[in-house]
């Protein structure tokens, strides 16, 4: 549990990263370092989007998964690393206005 | 209030984010029901902003619906469940690697100012600095006592640590399995045992297992498919096991057939089989003349020999010994040195011409000596430190050079076909601590040295220095003839000296 959270906070604490949510298989925030309105916001817009993305890849090769999601744009860069299906949570990064998503 | 306008984001760097213009990043920023206030102070937004602006907002509204909040303690329940351990180690290792990157695949070359990059670091001609890896919570003051690297991923590399005196609660043992590949500088995987740990060695025939000999006599190993930082096996601290520190492990043999050989101070040789460390397949007691038992401080295997061996002792006495046979056990004495032995190391560059018979050995006694089975006097003697010598190791690939480290910070590369007397590269390591652990990698073009910091360095040798040329091995057979010649002259002159 203390490992959690020093990687959290290690991660958190890494040049460029503005802000970390954890967020279940559901989309449900667990933990988060940002204000509550943004990260429900975030939680469940991404969300989707990654869930669309496996999603996609599954129906290319039902073989295949999902392994990593980086979303550059102007301003932000979202990473999305997913977990196994089934459920594992989420965590949500912000990296040089960048949000990072881990996707269970 | 969520607001994304630019005083919120960090202070631009090399990133090339341009300054937003209206409409731009309408499919973050129109999220927000707040955000039409900010559009509407922006100039110019265009008509179709503002219908994507209300499905996003309906978007947001049905989004509100869907969230439920968790309570505290489903929370709690939650992060520390084994599956979210599991997948959360995964995934925080993936995106520390992503983050440690400074790759910008978007980067434009043209009309942006671009910030000083770091310099490229001087590439020497002879060694340069590579890496530098320390961990503030485990290696830090604790020193390094064994250096590896993988036989299968060359880019990995096992550093054992002994105990740390300033922290008492933490554990005696540490390994650390450090990526060269990555910029990140926290490492792989982390392991721990109660004991300190005195050596390590990945299983050379298992590429998931690291094997530790610790100083309480018990041989641990580890596994990185288990979520655990403790040992998945560990030998029993019984008589029929080691009771005294194991300072040498090594795993010889064939993908088939192959033992793991430990041997401790009080001069006991176990063989091991990987799946079942409950008792040894076979100890043997290195006992010279049938009474003095051995305090085996290193070990060698030549190049391709399962059976032969070589081990230096405490007291500064080198032996061969074997494993089976009639005469298992200690067969010779070499005259050795006047300290006890630190390193020991065979030659393992194979070529045309066979070396094996060649070793080398460092010890307390400030000077490295250079061996050779067939004679019990050193072929020659290389005195060129002035602290103790802590390690010595030859080149994988080339087969006249060799590195030594010593007390006082030094890392010495020789290169007996350019000159036995002096070394022909060194380096000192910023602030002179005494270095313990030299190991080449096993492309012999990089080599790691462990620190009594607790600072594994890892240093590019130029390739002038260390990739041999087509006529190295003849040339250093040469160079022994000579050595040889050299040595029987000394001899000589000092027989002659005697008798007048």
């Amino acid at each position: 549990m203390a490992e959690v959270e020093e990687t959290l906070k290690r991660i958190q604490t890494h040049k460029g990263v503005i802000g970390t949510i954890v967020v279940n298989a559901e989309g449900i925030p667990i933990r988060t370092t940002l204000d509550n309105s943004t990260t429900v916001q975030y939680a469940g817009l991404l969300h989707q989007l990654t869930m669309k993305a496996r999603s996609t890849v599954r129906d290319i090769d039902p073989q295949n998964d999902l392994t990593f999601l980086r979303i550059r744009s102007k301003k932000h860069e979202i990473m999305v690393a997913p977990g196994r299906s089934g459920s594992s949570p989420l965590v949500v990064q912000w990296h040089q206005s960048t949000c990072v998503f881990f996707l269970g | 209030m969520v607001s994304y306008s630019k005083e919120t984001q960090t202070p631009a760097d090399t990133q090339t984010h341009t300054q937003a213009k209206p409409g731009c990043c309408v499919c973050v920023r129109a999220c927000v029901a707040e955000e039409e206030e900010e559009e509407e102070e922006m100039a110019d937004p265009k008509p179709a902003e503002d219908s994507q602006e209300e499905k996003a907002d309906e978007e947001e509204k049905q989004e509100e619906v869907l969230p439920k909040e968790l309570t505290e303690e489903e929370k709690m329940h939650l992060l520390n469940s084994e599956e979210f351990m599991a997948f959360f180690d995964r995934g925080s290792r993936i995106v520390e690697r992503a983050l440690s990157e400074r790759v910008d695949v978007c980067f434009d070359y043209s009309g942006r100012d671009l910030e000083d990059r770091e310099g490229e670091m001087q590439a020497g001609a002879k060694m340069s600095l590579s890496r530098v890896f320390s961990d503030e919570r485990w290696s830090k003051n604790r020193v390094v006592t064994c250096l590896d690297w993988s036989p299968q991923y060359p880019e990995l590399l096992v550093a054992s640590y002994n105990s740390n005196d300033d922290a008492p609660h933490e554990p005696d043992g540490v390994a650390l399995v450090w990526n060269m590949k990555y910029k990140k500088t926290t490492p792989e995987y982390t392991f721990h045992c109660q004991s300190a740990v005195m050596s390590a060695a990945f299983a050379r025939f298992h590429p998931n297992l690291i094997v530790g000999g610790t100083y309480s006599g018990q041989i641990v190993l580890w596994d990185n498919r288990s979520n655990k930082r403790t040992s998945v096996q560990r030998t029993p601290l019984s008589a029929s096991a080691h009771t005294h520190p194991v300072y040498c492990v090594n795993v010889v043999g064939t993908e088939n057939a192959h033992n793991l050989i430990s041997i401790s101070t009080d001069g006991k040789m176990c063989s091991w089989n990987l799946d079942m460390l409950s008792q040894p397949q076979d100890s043997l007691e290195l006992v010279f003349k049938q009474s003095k038992a051995v305090a085996v401080t290193s070990m060698a295997f030549p190049l391709g020999d399962v059976n032969n061996f070589v081990v230096g002792s405490e007291d500064g006495s080198l032996y061969t010994a074997c494993r089976h046979g009639s005469k298992a056990g200690i067969s010779d004495v070499f005259d050795g040195h006047h300290g006890p032995v630190t390193g020991l190391s065979c030659h393992s560059a194979g070529g045309p011409v066979d070396f094996s018979h060649l070793f080398i050995s460092a010890s307390f006694d400030w000077t490295v000596k250079l061996w050779t089975t067939k004679s019990t006097r050193p072929l020659y003697l290389f005195e060129d430190s002035c602290d103790y010598v802590y390690d010595v190791m030859w080149s994988p690939t080339h087969p006249a050079l060799f590195a030594c480290v010593d007390g006082s910070g030094r890392l010495d590369l020789w290169n007996l076909n350019n000159d036995t007397e002096v070394p022909s590269a060194s380096v000192v390591v910023d602030g002179s601590p005494a270095l313990n652990r030299v190991r080449w990698a096993h492309s012999g073009r990089e080599i790691a040295t462990g620190d009594s910091d607790g600072q594994v360095l890892v240093y590019d040798v130029g390739e002038k220095i260390c990739v041999p040329k087509a006529d190295e091995w003849t040339r250093f057979v040469h160079t022994l003839v000579e050595i040889n010649e050299n040595r029987d002259e000394g001899d000589e002159l000092a027989a002659q000296r005697l008798l007048a």
